[in-house]
């Protein structure tokens, strides 16, 4: 049995001129909980299409518990399980012979898969629903049913594609805690997400996607601290003008590299490059444009600011976005 | 993979597109009810029931040429001429240009009465009339020829038919030889061979492309990709699920234009069902082929279009293949479905047996094979839609 459950090698797709993920080099361990972050567009879900032999590589090639996406890719889907918002069930079947069908071409023997149905079933709370058909159920239990379909065949490695997207906080938090019992019990988890604080509460380790590439991977600790030159200011500063933040912002970058500044009134969040003397500069800019200040402070930079960092600021993103996820 | 697994997947697909379909009311009002009743109840309205004359001579238009210019061969023009068997003899022809126009498709047979024509009935002996034809339509040739005989010898037993085939036949593309020609055929059998293909084109064509790209849409079609099924355990269980369909849309059909509209093929009900069933599957493989270019349902139906304008102009549908001209004819050959038609006519119209129309098969099953590993390569090796 190999170390790692996942090993990418120079992975690459090109559609015409445009790369989507550019020559993806990561190893992810068994029973890792892996976060993909990124934003709209950064190639999380082409990476993702490419591990499930959904797409072929351009260049480069991965390996999934020791076989080869591109050599081995009948061997490959026995072990993984893919949720994903392109991966659905019949939404005119019931969830039970959604998994029967499954369970078949999953070579699952019958007595086998009825025990392994009923478990998950009983996993999921789904007995009363398991007549009902898919596209009757809601977004949520849907996205359940979606995942009883990816365990059905005990995979060793699951895919979670923008899992809580349209979930209720509540079935986020529970699935969260689901996928962390899964990876005690050995399975190796991939959960992409645009959500910030997701992979920070839940991820083992994180690799931040932004334009094709993987710009940097780590624990979430070790991410923040990579970010050394990384300053944050938080401001109490109520009923701040669009003016006076626009004033703000201009009079900061003549000063240094901002990286973000966000309001939302009263709180103000400044990041850029690092300083010892950024809250008083923020202080006198602000008392210099006429804005009130109840109170302010320094403090750690969160991993959406690491990202931001990282990515090379927020109008960098914005541009990206704008673009259609074309690096400017 | 070994032959069980792969059955076992394709036999597990068809099943669950059985109980999809199920459950889709108006799938099955459209595929098994609206389909094949709007289809046979149309043209039976618009082509006549029960009880029409069958005659497969009547309208082919059949070159007079009389060289006795008797009272014998005038009454016996008037025989024929009335007659409900050859409404469309054309008159004003000599001999050598009448023979000049076989193969021009204006002119199919000639019939000659020779010089002595009237002599030879009246002094006892035989006299022989000269029939000529093309052939390029096989079968047609002994049609003429034992229909003029009957009339000649009701007129005087003594008239003899000395048949002479055309070099033309020669000429002719084996296997695409629509029968029609002019020729009229009894009650809804002309009917019976348009709806049987055409249902069978339309709801096949659509069941699999139209399905496919629907699936694709939907994320179910990935759902079986991330899944060990193999590709052909995919197409071959989509396939046999529409099979299914075929056999009930077929006796559909069958039922309404024996039983509504008094069709009488001449054939038996295993070679309608054969036939019927090859020309599911020609679509099914075009359908794939259409699915494996990533179409959305859209693009699908507006293909569908296309398609069914093609099978109206080029197919002999309702133009004879014949009677097309350069581009035209060369459409009509490579496309299956004039072969589909053609054999259709061959068996429900003239009662050929199914496995004497060699080409015609041969030409259909080829087909069905080069889609078939057409849409399986191109499935195999783009497994999905490129989504950025």
């Amino acid at each position: 049995m190999p170390e790692h459950a996942i090993v990418t090698q120079a992975l690459t797709k090109n559609f015409g001129h445009f790369t989507a993920v550019d020559a993806l080099n990561v190893s992810v361990a068994k029973g890792e909980l892996f976060g993909l972050l990124g934003p709209n567009g950064a190639g999380k879900t082409t990476t993702v299409r490419m591990l499930c032999t959904l797409i072929e590589p351009t260049l480069g090639t991965a390996n999934i518990v020791g076989y080869d996406i591109r050599e081995q890719a009948a061997e490959v889907r026995r072990q993984i399980g893919v949720v994903s918002e392109g991966v659905s069930l019949y939404k005119d079947l019931s969830i039970e012979e959604n998994l029967k069908l499954l369970s078949t071409l999953y070579e699952i023997p019958r007595p086998k898969a009825e025990v392994r149905i009923r478990e998950l079933m009983d996993m999921f709370a789904f007995r009363e629903k398991s007549g009902r058909l898919v596209g009757a159920l809601s977004s949520g239990w849907a996205k359940k049913a979606m995942i009883c379909a990816a365990l059905l065949h005990s995979p060793q490695v699951l895919f979670l594609d923008e899992v809580t997207s349209g979930l209720d906080p509540q079935s986020a938090i529970g699935l969260q805690d689901f996928t962390k019992k899964q990876c005690e019990q050995g399975v190796t988890v991939i959960w992409t997400t645009h959500y910030m604080g997701e992979p920070e509460k839940i991820c083992d380790r994180i690799g931040i996607m932004f334009a094709g590439r993987l710009v940097q991977v780590g624990t979430p600790d070790e991410l923040k601290h990579s970010v050394s030159e990384l300053s944050v200011v938080e401001v109490e500063t109520p009923g701040l003008s669009q003016g006076q933040l626009e004033k703000l912002k201009a009079r900061l970058k003549e000063m240094r590299q901002v990286y973000r500044v966000k309001y939302v009134d009263p709180k103000l969040e400044v990041s850029c490059e690092r300083t010892d003397t950024l809250a008083e500069e923020v202080a006198s800019t602000l008392l210099g444009i006429g804005a009130r200040i109840r109170a302010i402070n320094t403090k750690d930079p969160t991993l959406e600011e690491t990202f931001i960092a990282l990515t090379g600021g927020e109008e960098e993103i914005d541009r990206f976005l704008e673009s259609g996820g074309q690096k400017a | 993979m070994s032959i069980k697994i792969f059955l076992s997947d394709s036999i597990a697909v068809a099943e669950n597109e059985f109980r999809q379909f199920r459950r889709n009311r108006s799938a099955i009002l459209i595929s098994l009810v609206v389909l094949p009743f709007f289809f046979t109840a149309a043209l039976g309205a618009g082509q006549g029931g029960a009880g029409s004359t069958y005659s497969p001579t009547a309208r082919i238009p059949i070159a007079w040429v009389d060289n006795d210019n008797s009272l014998a061969s005038v009454r016996l023009w008037q025989t024929l001429a009335t007659s409900p068997d050859f409404r469309n003899l054309v008159e004003g022809y000599t001999e050598q240009g009448a023979l000049a126009q076989l193969g021009t498709k204006r002119i199919y047979a000639v019939i000659v009465v020779p010089k002595g024509f009237q002599n030879d009935l009246e002094s006892g002996n035989q006299a022989r009339i000269l029939l000529y034809t093309d052939d390029s339509e096989p079968g047609m040739s002994d049609q003429i020829e034992s229909t003029l005989t009957s009339y000649t010898q009701n007129f005087d037993p003594n008239v003899e038919v000395q048949p002479y085939l055309s070099q033309l036949q020669r000429q002719s593309v084996a296997g695409v030889g629509i029968v029609t020609k002019g020729a009229t055929f009894a009650g809804f059998n002309i009917g019976l061979t348009t709806v049987l293909a055409i249902v069978q084109i339309f709801a096949g064509f659509y069941e699999i492309a139209g399905g496919m790209s629907r699936e694709r849409e939907e994320g179910t079609y990935a759902r079986l990709l991330v899944s060990p099924v193999p590709i052909g355990s995919i197409m071959l269980g989509k396939t046999l699920f529409d099979i299914l369909l075929s056999v009930i849309r077929t006796f559909t059909v069958l039922g309404l234009s024996v039983y509504g509209y008094g069709a009488r093929p001449n054939t038996d009900i295993l070679t309608l069902l054969a036939l019927s069933l090859i020309i599911a599957l020609v679509t099914m493989g075009i359908g794939f082929v259409v699915a494996a270019l990533k179409m959305g349902q859209r693009a699908v139906v507006i293909i569908e279009f296309f398609l069914i304008l093609f099978l109206f102009a080029f197919s002999g549908l309702i133009i004879d293949s014949n009677l097309l001209v350069g581009v035209s004819q060369v459409i009509s050959y490579l496309l299956p479905f004039t072969y589909a038609f053609d054999a259709l006519k061959r068996t429900v119209l003239l009662g050929r047996p199914l496995l004497s129309l060699t080409y015609d098969l041969e030409y259909m099953i080829g087909s069905i094979i080069a889609s078939y590993v057409i849409a399986f390569v191109l499935l195999h090796f783009s497994r999905e839609r490129l989504i950025r």
